[in-house]
């Protein structure tokens, strides 16, 4: 697969406070990429370098090859940014908004009308399009800010917090249009501190913590990485210690112990393969299983066993 | 992607800015309201208590130029607002260069600048009686290019600063120097000596030159229109050499 983006060795600070140290990543073409963490993490500092907006401290960032020091017009061709905070001109309408920025990112003529009807009427904000900016909510002001990525179709899509401030079902649709970008040729950065959202969303997904690269890979290799991540809970009568440890032998086992009440409780990796094999044991020795629940590991979990700290920074 | 030519980018800066205007008919009513008090009220009475020649044409005259020249530096104020609510991010995002950015800005606030002055000169032209077009023409030239000129030195100084309370103080300092040390609102002979050689470089003093030559005398001011013109060329240079480079987003001090 073909890197689009590449952060080598990125540094930026401001003063004192390093906002991105040593950060190294490629980006695949046509692929979501969601770079998990929470507020302070440089997930947002390390995009602003990569759209030109900062510049670098120390180190580099390719887009298509353009490096963003060199030629900074190049690279920005190829970007179109949703903000984490909606950033417009508030004094205008929504429509004016949605089409001056379709100007100057370069949608012809012929489509920006066409375009900004069909992302209005889907993010349901058709009828509201002669509202001026101040007069939204919060939830209004993101829908428009995302609507700009959605009309402009960049090369490169970011969206920082796209769904911050909205309901459910607006979310959904969000989340939709943004798998349709990158599946009509886009790259899609999706910075994000919700954990389901770069679950859902991610073709991969890149942990940052303290402006630093954690971990990166798909969200099932992520979860995968977490020895002994998954919990798989046998209830039945009390089985005999020698149960037990015929189940502790099985390589992928890290731990298994009685469940209060009665049955066992197995901490392992692969418990879907695995519990044909489990339950052989229970077999084996006369004693019935009355449930198996397997409960898997969340990005949050992955999070927590990288960095010591979960996503709200507690 | 569409095709586009630098001209076609600046026309969009350009119609950003004008467009923010006309949003804001507050500022536009305010301003004018000032403008009419000082001159119909202010520049009436003190047009009678000089005697020797009309005093009140110069003052009216002057202004219209005064009041061009503390509207374009407003845009520099815009320049910090924009970064404390993370719009100057958004425009530093787009596919524009930064040169292009800053001449659209510039000339967008002396667009925005001549939106409403321009009805003030034609208001005080009708008023004190200056009718020949030509003469008009080329005193809203001149007042176009001073426009332009203030504006990106605006942006350029809010630039280099990135500091607002620091940006005041420059600020009015460059306002103090370039419109109150001109011969806009009174004329040379009348200044004190210290006043009358900081004026001489004055941009506003080459825009009050050019239009009292104008309109007085028809005649067209060579000097003040080179020293005008280089006043706009200086700014170019110095935003094309180095304060282009400077720009980054981020919140402003």
């Amino acid at each position: 697969m073909r890197e689009t983006i590449k952060f080598r060795d990125l540094t930026k600070r401001f003063g004192e406070t390093v906002a991105v140290d040593d950060f190294s990543l490629d980006v695949e073409d046509e692929k979501i990429i969601g770079f998990l963490g929470p507020n302070g993490a440089g997930k947002t500092t390390a995009i602003m370098v990569m759209a030109t907006v900062y510049r670098p401290t120390s180190g580099t960032v390719e887009v298509e090859g353009y490096d963003v020091t060199l030629m900074p017009e190049r690279v920005r061709e190829l970007l179109g940014i949703c903000f984490q905070d909606p950033k417009f001109d508030n004094r205008l309408s929504i429509q004016s908004v949605l089409e001056w920025h379709a100007k100057v990112a370069g949608v012809p003529r012929e489509l920006r009308v066409r375009r900004i009807e069909d992302v209005l009427k889907r993010i349901g904000l058709w009828e509201d399009r002669s509202k001026k900016g101040f007069m939204l909510s919060g939830g209004m002001s993101k829908k428009v800010e995302t609507a700009k990525v959605f009309i402009q179709r960049p090369k490169i899509a970011v969206f920082d917090e796209p769904t911050a401030f909205l309901d459910v079902p607006s979310r959904l649709t969000i989340w939709d249009m943004i798998r349709e970008l990158r599946d009509g040729g886009s790259t899609v950065i999706l910075a994000t501190n919700m954990m389901d959202e770069a679950d859902r969303l991610s073709d991969r997904v890149a942990i940052m913590d303290r402006g630093k690269l954690v971990k990166v890979g798909t969200p099932g290799e992520l979860k995968q990485s977490i020895r002994g991540g998954e919990v798989l809970v046998v209830r039945s009568r009390r089985p005999q210690e020698k149960v037990i440890e015929e189940i502790r032998q099985m390589p992928e086992v890290v731990e298994a112990s009685y469940l209060e009440g009665a049955g066992v409780r197995i901490y392992l990796n692969q418990a879907g393969r695995l519990v044909q094999q489990v339950l052989a044991i229970f077999q084996k020795h006369g004693i019935g299983v009355e449930n198996v629940t397997i409960a898997q590991p969340t990005l949050e979990d992955v999070f927590l066993r990288y960095t010591g700290r979960s996503l709200d920074g507690k | 992607m569409e095709s586009r030519n630098s001209l076609a980018e600046i026309s969009y800066v350009v119609s950003r800015d004008v467009n923010n205007l006309l949003g804001r008919p507050f500022v536009v009513i305010s301003r004018t309201i000032g403008f009419l008090v000082q001159f119909f009220i202010f520049g009436y009475t003190v047009g009678t208590l000089v005697r020797g020649f009309n005093f009140y044409q110069y003052y009216g005259i002057g202004t219209v130029i005064t009041t061009v020249c503390s509207v374009s530096y407003l845009i520099g104020h815009d320049l910090f607002d924009e970064a404390e609510r993370g719009v100057l991010d958004y425009l530093l995002s787009l596919p524009i260069s930064r040169r292009t950015l800053i001449i659209g800005r510039a000339l967008g606030g002396a667009v925005r600048s001549m939106a409403y002055g321009t009805p003030m000169f034609i208001i005080a032209m009708s008023f004190l009686g200056f009718r020949n077009p030509l003469d008009i023409a080329e005193s809203i030239l001149a007042l176009f290019a001073l426009a332009f000129g203030i504006s990106g030195l605006s942006i350029t100084v809010a630039i280099a600063i990135r500091n607002e309370e620091r940006f005041d103080i420059l600020l009015s300092f460059i306002e103090l120097m370039t419109v109150r040390f001109s011969t806009a609102l009174y004329p040379w002979k009348a200044m004190p000596y210290y006043v009358s050689a900081v004026s001489n470089f004055s941009p506003v003093t080459s825009t009050a030159g050019i239009i009292q030559s104008s309109l007085f005398s028809s005649i067209t001011d060579i000097m003040g229109w080179g020293a005008l013109l280089t006043f706009v060329f200086a700014f170019f240079a110095l935003s094309s050499a180095f304060y282009y480079r400077r720009i980054e987003g981020g919140k402003y001090k």
